[in-house]
């Protein structure tokens, strides 16, 4: 399994939690960016020809803000460059305050198969604090449109001034217009961004309250019939994202345009966060890369340890033997045993109880040589 | 051949912490060329990493100078810089017998301070001339007459022939030269009788064994020579005998009057004692010349290594620091929550601080320490006596029939407007008041016996606080006093934390419970599961605080792009894992074992 990433770093406005490499104020650039990020597909066929890749994943930025046939080029321009498999999943990330049928129309028809909106609340006023673009409203609008579709919304605890209430309500929405995934993640304030002064502030909800809104969050999506796969996402039955289960079962993945990762052949490398210098380096036919680090073997087994142990199914004991060549349970015996308590094994699986799924870094850290 | 002893002169420095001792031995070694301005560097004397940061000295430094003086003579200056700090008066005195003269640095705005005093105390039971300087002489809050008018008020010395200069920016150093020449006495000896050489100072050189520093009373020694001490009667082979010029400066012989030092491969420090006489093994003096006082250790506490494998480490590390320093003592301990390591016992608490920070420092390891303690004396039911430094040695209740606690004389100096502050610190840290005396009209001694264990916590820190840093204090051992006093345990998650165990006054164990419970609380970080913290006397709960369980402690989002930074945080959080101690099943980040007890709040 292996899968692409593509990431489309235009905004209409930056929201205010917001980190990403994301310029709201460059998107006549588009046209010449996207030429670029297909060039660069380019440059990777012939290293990248024994692979066979199953997800494509288009994140942003906003990729829904850019002109809908420069998307329907990138599928096309990765089917073109690299064995995509015919039914891969193919997502796009949009906000709902940029959709339209022909969009949508046009994303279908390229193959796009499953749509990611970022809603993060119902609560309009509280959306305009994220400064998010988009009101409830054409969140409905969008799902509308998406009628049928295989869909996932975004939904953000932790916000100033919300209740569990509003979370409950928030997944109440996004489940009776058809999601069949939800991600529900916590706001984390990064430095450099403006929500980050209200944490100072001390404005933000406290980690326990978040905790609490969390375990609400995950009852009300248990309800409404979301599995928890992984700490922040729930879906319907077998609705998981391949993409992202891929990231967390340490698969490889080869990311295009802007501050795009990848990670191929044990090494994990990075695309310059530079617009100008992305263009400058494409167009004088250079990679843009701008570090790259072989993963040593400890740090291999770190990273597979902590991504699988975020999933709700745990890790995999039979997989982790056949990569590491190593009994995990006689490997970590001292770890184990220190966390017996907040673990189990379920078959081939060793997970962190769900109750302790929220707390899961002081448990990952133990595996830490 | 030596110069005639009438070109010596022998003396040292006194001064408060601050007031520019280092900084006018530099001016000094400056004028008499000793070392041109350009190679110098920022206080020369102080040679140590930490004494250069802390702007304070430590170990006492010889050096050796010439000076042609007004009167056409070429004259051997020998300056024994000191310590100025209480916890090393002991070194002061050390350096005080190998002088005659003591030049006593007053800064002309602050006044006369209290360890000034205790030291010119020291320097007059000594014999010494004492010349006092007033210093700071160009900073806009210096009022020199009064300066001089309290040497002359407290300490009764006639100040009207006081030079008054500014170390800093070099003015009338040639001043005290002269003065140097003028007022302190040449040194008397007798160059033919039997060797009587006083050991002011020793440390361990890699490649020459022991280095002793020797005041020549009497007699005179040579390379070649046998020599042996009064107290062990091992015989050594004298290999080399100097000056310093700074730093060793080989000469061929030492004659009575002279300050040097002598090597003669002795392998370790403890088998020659600072304050013993050294005389030739073949014509003996008979007697030796007076020592000091032996030093004893006031403080105590334990040290732990971070990583229980290092133990071996921490040893070394010790070891070494003990071969330069005779007054560090200590032996091997071990704690049900630290594993091995060492008791230790320190001069003082800033004498304390600085053995950490060179254990740290000097050594690379990282340690643990535990809450200082004084040792106190058990008085035990069936009529032993004991003294017990390490609350976790402490007898059972059942077998002490009463203990007692050592007590200190404190002097606190400051302007009147503090007192009430200072009187109040004094009686929360249960101070018996002894006098007060108006130095001046803006200057008061007050005199109080308090218990040393009251004042080895943030009894200083406290005073400096109230008085905005205006008041400074010092303290002596007056003895032993019967008192009240328990073990205070303290109890995580139902288990008794012996490294946290500590001897109290019952009066304040209720709240000093309280507050361990309180700052323990702070520092504990939250755990996977409700920590109760607990402090208790003799198996009864006193105070409770609860450390409630995490709730959230998860990357929310980890995807493509996160890996390597998310990895990166997860393995600081694991660094700051190995900072902490298991205490059972809590962990406890290691400074707050030393920590909990200073975060007192008001």
């Amino acid at each position: 399994m292996a899968g692409i990433y593509v990431h489309i770093p235009f905004c209409k406005s930056k929201c205010s939690y917001c980190d990403f490499a994301s310029f709201p104020d460059k998107l006549c650039f588009a046209e010449s960016y996207m030429a670029c990020v297909y060039r660069e597909m380019a440059f990777r066929k012939e290293e990248l020809k024994n692979y066979s890749f199953d997800t494509l994943y288009i994140g942003g930025g906003t990729p829904s803000i850019i002109d809908e046939n420069y998307i329907a080029m990138l599928v096309s321009a990765a089917r073109k460059n690299f064995n995509l498999a015919k039914d891969a999943e193919i997502t796009i990330e949009m906000n709902p305050g940029t959709v339209s049928a022909k969009k949508i129309e046009t994303y279908k028809k390229c193959g796009i198969n499953r749509f990611s909106i970022g809603l993060q609340t119902a609560i309009d006023s509280q959306l305009k604090d994220l400064g998010r673009i988009h009101t409830l409203n054409e969140f409905v609008y969008c799902t509308k449109l998406l009628k049928g579709e295989n869909f996932s919304v975004d939904v953000m605890i932790g916000l100033k001034n919300q209740t569990a209430e509003d979370v409950e309500k928030t997944i109440e929405v996004a489940a009776a217009f058809g999601a069949s995934h939800i991600s529900m993640y916590a706001l984390t304030p990064e430095d450099g961004t403006p929500i980050y002064t209200d944490y100072l502030n001390g404005e933000l909800p406290d980690s326990d309250e978040v905790a609490k809104v969390y375990e609400i969050g995950v009852k009300k999506l248990e309800s409404l019939g979301f599995d928890r796969y992984e700490v922040s996402n729930f879906c319907k039955k077998g609705k998981e994202s391949k993409h992202n289960l891929n990231y967390w079962q340490r698969g490889e993945y080869i990311g295009f345009g802007v501050a795009a990762s990848s990670h191929i052949n044990n090494v994990r490398f990075t695309n310059t966060f530079d617009l100008d210098e992305y263009f400058k380096c494409v167009l004088s036919n250079h990679l843009p890369v701008i570090n790259s680090e072989e993963v040593g073997a400890v740090e291999r087994e770190e990273e597979y340890i902590m991504l699988a142990l975020r999933t709700a199914k745990g890790l995999n004991l039979k997989k982790y033997f056949e990569l590491f060549n190593k009994n995990f349970e006689e490997e970590y015996a001292v770890a184990l045993k220190k966390n017996a308590e907040y673990m189990q094994i379920n078959g081939d699986y060793i997970k962190i109880k769900n109750e302790y799924l929220f707390v899961q870094n002081s448990i990952i850290v133990e595996f830490f040589k | 051949m030596s110069k005639p002893n009438q070109f010596i002169r022998n003396f040292c420095i006194i001064a408060h912490i601050d007031h520019g001792k280092s900084t006018l031995a530099d001016r000094i070694m400056e004028l008499t060329g000793q070392v041109s301005k350009r190679d110098m560097e920022e206080q020369l004397l102080d040679s140590m990493d930490i004494e250069r940061e802390r702007g304070i000295t430590i170990k006492l430094t010889p050096v050796r100078m010439f000076y042609t003086a007004s009167d056409g003579n070429e004259y051997v200056f020998n300056l024994i810089d000191t310590p100025g700090h209480v916890d090393f008066t002991y070194e002061v005195s050390r350096s005080l017998a190998a002088c005659e003269g003591a030049i006593l640095i007053v800064d002309a705005s602050q006044g006369i301070e209290a360890q000034t005093l205790a030291n010119v105390y020291l320097a007059l039971e000594n014999d010494l001339e004492i010349l006092p300087v007033i210093n700071k002489i160009d900073l806009p809050s210096a009022r020199p007459d009064e300066a001089k008018k309290e040497v002359e008020d407290v300490i009764g010395l006639d100040a009207s022939y006081a030079p008054l200069v500014s170390a800093k920016e070099g003015t009338n150093i040639a001043e005290v030269l002269e003065d140097i020449v003028k007022y302190f006495p040449a040194p008397s000896g007798d160059t033919e009788a039997p060797l009587k050489a006083l050991i002011f100072d020793s440390y361990y050189d890699n490649y020459k064994g022991v280095i002793l520093f020797v005041r020549v009373k009497d007699g005179s020694i040579k390379v070649g020579d046998k020599i042996k001490t009064f107290q062990s009667e091992k015989v050594y082979d004298v290999v080399e005998v100097g000056v310093f010029a700074p730093g060793l400066f080989p000469k061929d012989g030492l004659f009575a009057g002279e300050v040097g030092y002598i090597a003669a491969s002795i392998k370790s420090i403890q088998e020659v004692a600072v304050g013993d006489t050294v005389t030739n093994a073949e014509t003996p003096a008979l007697e030796p010349l007076p020592g000091y006082k032996k030093v004893q250790s006031v403080v105590f506490c334990g040290i732990y290594p971070l990583d229980g494998s290092k133990f071996n480490d921490l040893k070394e590390a010790i070891l070494k620091l003990q071969l330069n320093d005779a007054s560090l003592i200590f032996e091997p301990d071990t704690s049900v929550a630290l594993g091995f390591g060492f008791r230790c016992g320190f001069l003082g608490l800033l004498h304390m601080e600085i053995i950490q920070e060179r254990i740290e420092r000097e050594f690379g390891l990282d340690i643990i320490t535990t809450a200082p303690s004084v040792s106190y004396k058990v008085v035990k039911t069936d009529g032993e006596v004991i003294f017990v430094d390490n609350p976790s040695h402490l007898p059972p209740q059942s077998e002490i029939e009463h203990m007692e606690e050592p007590i200190v004389k404190a002097d606190i100096y400051s302007p009147p407007d503090y007192l009430g502050q200072i009187m109040d610190l004094c009686r929360e840290k249960r101070g018996v008041f002894k006098q007060m005396t108006y130095l001046d009209a803006n200057r008061v001694q007050l005199e109080y016996n308090l218990p040393l264990n009251e004042i080895i916590f943030d009894f200083f820190d406290q005073i400096k606080s109230r008085t905005r840093g205006y008041a400074s204090f010092d303290y002596e051992l007056l003895g032993y006093e019967k008192s009240k006093l328990v073990k205070l345990d303290i109890l995580l998650n139902g288990d008794v934390c012996d490294a946290l165990s500590m001897i109290v006054h019952e009066d304040s164990a209720y709240s000093r419970g309280r507050m361990l419970c309180e700052n323990l609380k702070e520092a504990i970080p939250r755990q996977l599961f409700e920590i109760p913290v607990q402090a208790a006397i003799g198996g009864k709960i006193i105070a409770r605080e609860t450390v409630k369980a995490v709730r959230k402690d998860v990357l929310a989002k980890c995807y493509g792009g996160d890996i390597t930074r998310k990895k990166k945080l997860l393995e600081k959080q694991k660094e700051g894992k190995k900072r902490m101690r298991s205490i059972g099943n809590v962990e406890v980040p290691s400074e707050v074992f030393m920590q909990i007890l200073k975060t007192n709040k008001d």
